[in-house]
């Protein structure tokens, strides 16, 4: 097995992470995600984002309103519920916690 | 020669497509229903993709151009994706997945009788408008055979669940279902 491998699926699991944080900030639709994460290893596409935030509002971590926009229909804007934020909290903390483990080892 | 496009409603935006690009485009979103066969909101994802096509589309439209093309088409599904499953554990993350097993089911949203025809195209694949004609066809010609097939199937393929976003069902479909349910219900028939 690569390394590349490897590395994918761990990427998959952090999308979600990520896209709490943004979310998180301030209310975005998806562009704004998509834009956000453009460029990063986590550079992502519609395809896969639609389904991870429906996957997110049923878990009452996230949910949407509509506002209209400038030109074109209106537009779902994504925010986080209390829920959310609360799970985003808890990740974020583990994540440090992990993050300093493993710099731990290996000396 | 005149070419005739399509008009298409893709969730809130109303385009048109000429005929390669709508052959493309109902591929696309034949797969992605597929691929979201397992997911438990299939229609709000579909209809937030169909939007995601009809923005980039538009977007990719020159000022005088009313006719999306495939050169129009294909950038924006290239841009979109194909339809990716968030994983639900470690042991189906990362690995690219089998095919969602395909299940027959009746959709009621945008049925017009109780879905068995969108139901059977979603499952082989074909396209809804034409397995209707077919189907009309074949109730002329069988002298109204195909309606007994058509109550057998609708008393024996389950009902698709119902979208989150809750758009109403017609006066019909949703008659079909609430009676279906009613008569399986009344005789213990378990669907599916």
């Amino acid at each position: 097995m690569t390394a590349e491998s490897k590395l994918a699926p761990i990427r998959k699991g952090l999308l979600e992470f990520l896209v709490l944080k943004i979310v998180g900030v301030k209310s975005v639709y998806v562009p704004d995600i998509l834009r956000q994460l453009a460029g990063t290893e986590f550079t992502t596409q519609e395809g896969t984002l639609y389904p991870l935030l429906s996957k997110l509002r049923r878990e009452d971590l996230v949910q949407y309103e509509w506002k209209e926009s400038d030109a074109g229909p209106p537009r779902k804007y994504y925010r986080l519920t209390d829920t959310g934020r609360a799970q985003l909290a808890a990740l974020d903390e583990y994540w440090t916690l992990i993050n300093r483990t493993i710099a731990n080892f290996g000396h | 020669m005149q070419r005739l496009a399509t008009t298409v409603r893709l969730n809130r935006s109303v385009l048109q497509f000429d005929d390669a690009a709508n052959a493309r485009l109902e591929q696309y979103l034949a797969e992605s229903a597929s691929l979201l066969e397992a997911d438990p909101d299939p229609q709000e994802i579909l209809a937030d993709l169909e939007q995601a096509v009809a923005d980039q589309c538009t977007r990719r439209l020159r000022p005088e151009q009313t006719v999306v093309t495939l050169a129009e088409l294909e950038p924006a599904l290239e841009e979109i994706g194909s339809v990716q499953t968030p994983g639900t554990g470690p042991a189906s993350s990362g690995q690219p997945r089998a095919a969602a097993p395909r299940v027959l089911q009746q959709v009621s949203e945008g049925a017009v009788i109780s879905g068995v025809c969108t139901g059977l195209g979603r499952y082989f694949g074909f396209n809804v408008t034409a397995l209707r004609v077919f189907a009309v066809l074949l109730l002329l010609l069988s002298g109204g055979g195909v309606i007994l097939v058509y109550f057998t199937l609708m008393l024996l393929m389950p009902f698709a669940p119902l979208a989150a976003d809750g758009q109403p069902l017609g006066w019909l479909p949703g008659k079909c279902r609430a009676f279906m349910e009613y008569l399986r219900a009344k005789f213990h028939l378990a669907a599916g």
